[in-house]
């Protein structure tokens, strides 16, 4: 319990000091939120005239696809928006010796990683995401229930885990490679697959996003329980099972990774 | 306080041929070799002393530092600071020790210099009442006033290892690893830094150690040197063991007129020193001459030298501690 108190305070700590950086930078922050509302708006663009030429998806109506497109960018953009920095990892901070910083300090280096950045555009995504949800969700007959909530509410911090622990074992490569960045990034793009119905692809892709990089559990299993109400031992409680044995297996990567750090010579 | 036993480090190294084609060689058959970093080191360091540890570029230096820090886990061997083992217990260990590495900085790079104590303050959870106090004395030791609101991007070098210094003191850690503190840094902020580390050490009777190439840091902070090279010990005592053991060499300095006096001279035909032995510069009127001492006395050099040519002012100096370093470090171990 304290344990998380102090977690807790020094992800604030983490967090004020970011906004700080930004606003030290102003121009370079009011221009980053101009690029980044100018980016949403030809997405929504985008998706709209790719929408607009296909009313039904294999048994799915235009309006069902968007609400599971608009969810699956929730989750993407809560890992986005609070732990980017693992991108850093793979990139340059141990190919680099700069991981030496987190390793001579008392607090956990993965979390310290993990808060110490702040990645703004993800707002973007979270924004894309409530707007098509909202948009949709009147259209769409759903019977609600008090657990229905409950359990909605519960398994979006899980399906963000999903990309959080995958970001993390792969980022952990770097500790024996020096560079995995783009081992992080071929895993995170199959995401892409996760924003639409699992039903339209074959099995093999179905399978691959089910079991091998389960991002099925961060979007349309989810969604499909909320659209259909069905199932949500597999739709729900599988994705917290996923969720959580990933990330017991990236921290144990993360672990064996920090003991063959090999820093960089000074 | 500080125990180093037998402390090894291999990395592994991928052989590459040179160029394109090597490089994609070597992702399909990878062809490893062995480096042994450190190789068997050991010494201990008592509460309160400040030990130099010095090596030429490469010597393991550094290596060693990061797994007494625990950066890197060794590959055998054993460290124990503060009866803790870096690499095991390193969360609770690293709070009782600063780390200060030269060519790199823990200071937030876009934030006045202010926000990095206040978020190490939290990271070390120091209280209040302790961290006023703290800051009112690192100001003091370091004279950071004058820059602690300003970005750290925008420091000085000598400023920035001055506030890199005080990071690592916040705590009030038992022991300071120093790893190159000086480099780069002009002679007046060299002086502030060793003045500022050793009042540190007296104060708080804070164990440093300290790798440095600059020898004077060494002469002025700490009795005690460790030496290694190519990862192995070769040389533990203090400066004056050091002095009696390496120190027979003497520096001779005359002022004359003979024509080309190193050719009249010819000291080594003379008295047969071999290459290490012995050292002439000549400038304009005046030689030096590096020489080992117990290969030839000192008396009979001069008598030599007074006999062949013709001097105006002549001068014989002990040994400097660089020029017992230089040899050190020439010499293959």
């Amino acid at each position: 319990m304290k344990n998380i108190k102090r977690m807790l305070r020094m992800h604030r700590i983490f967090v004020s000091q970011e906004i700080k950086r930004m606003m030290e930078y102003k121009g370079d922050f009011i221009v980053g939120i101009i690029g980044f509302l100018l980016g949403q708006f030809f997405n929504l663009l985008f998706l709209w005239i790719i929408f607009s030429q296909i009313p039904s998806l294999v048994g799915w109506t235009l309006e069902q696809v968007i609400f599971i497109y608009g969810f699956s960018l929730i989750p993407k953009g809560l890992d986005h928006l609070l732990f980017d920095n693992l991108w850093s990892i793979g990139h340059f901070t141990v190919r680099k010796g700069d991981f030496d910083k987190y390793l001579t300090r008392p607090i956990n280096p993965l979390f310290h990683v993990m808060v110490e950045k702040l990645q703004i555009d993800a707002l973007g995504e979270l924004i894309m995401g409530i707007a098509l949800i909202c948009v949709t969700l009147p259209t769409l007959a759903i019977e609600w229930s008090v657990v229905k909530i409950i359990l909605i509410l519960l398994v979006i911090p899980f399906a963000t885990l999903i990309y959080t622990a995958i970001k993390i074992a792969t980022a952990a490569i770097a500790f024996w490679t020096k560079r995995s960045g783009n081992i992080t990034y071929m895993f995170y793009m199959v995401n892409d697959f996760a924003k639409y119905p699992v039903t339209i692809y074959n099995n093999f892709v179905k399978a691959v996003i089910t079991y091998i990089i389960p991002f099925a559990f961060t979007a349309f299993y989810p969604a499909n329980y909320i659209l259909t109400g069905e199932n949500p031992l597999f739709n729900i409680g599988l994705t917290v099972v996923i969720s959580l044995v990933l990330l017991v297996i990236s921290v144990l990567i993360w672990n064996r990774g920090i003991k063959a750090y090999e820093s960089a010579g000074s | 306080m500080i125990y180093v036993e037998n402390l090894r480090k291999e990395f592994k190294k991928t052989i590459k041929d040179p160029g394109v084609i090597g490089s994609l060689k070597a992702l399909f058959h990878p062809h490893n070799e062995k480096v042994i970093a450190v190789d068997d080191i050991s010494f201990n360091v008592p509460e309160g002393e400040v030990m130099g540890f010095i090596g030429p570029n490469g010597a393991g230096k550094s290596t060693v530092i990061k797994m007494l820090t625990g950066i890197l886990t060794p590959t055998s061997g054993k460290c124990t600071i503060n009866g803790k083992n870096p690499a095991e217990d390193r969360k609770n260990y690293v709070r009782e020790i600063g780390v200060v590495f030269g060519q790199r900085t823990q200071l937030w790079w876009d934030l006045p210099l202010r926000e990095t104590y206040g978020v190490l303050k939290e990271i070390y959870e120091v209280p209040d009442d302790k961290y006023k106090k703290r800051m009112a004395f690192l100001n003091e030791v370091l004279d950071l006033e004058s820059f602690i609101t300003s970005p750290v991007r925008t420091l000085s070098l000598g400023q920035r290892m001055r506030a890199d210094i005080a990071a690592s003191l916040l705590h009030s850690p038992k022991v300071l690893f120093l790893d190159e503190p000086t480099i780069g840094l002009d002679v007046v902020v060299k002086d502030n830094i060793r003045n500022a580390i050793e009042y540190i050490n007296k104060q708080e009777n804070t164990t440093v150690i300290l790798t440095t190439h600059d020898l004077a840091d060494i002469e002025l902070l700490s009795k005690r040197i460790v030496m290694i090279d190519k990862g192995k010990n070769v040389f533990d005592g203090t400066i004056s063991e050091l002095k009696s053991k390496y120190g027979q060499i003497r520096e001779l300095h005359f002022e004359t007129d003979t024509q080309n006096a190193d050719k009249v001279l010819a000291y080594k035909e003379h008295f047969g020193f071999v290459d290490d032995d012995i050292s002439i510069k000549t400038e304009g009127t005046g030689v030096q001459v590096r020489f080992n001492s117990e290969v030839v006395p000192v008396s009979e050099m001069l008598s030599y030298t007074l006999g062949k040519i013709n001097i105006n002012d002549i001068s014989v100096k002990d040994a400097d501690i660089e020029e017992i370093i230089r040899r050190l470090y020439k010499r293959e171990v």
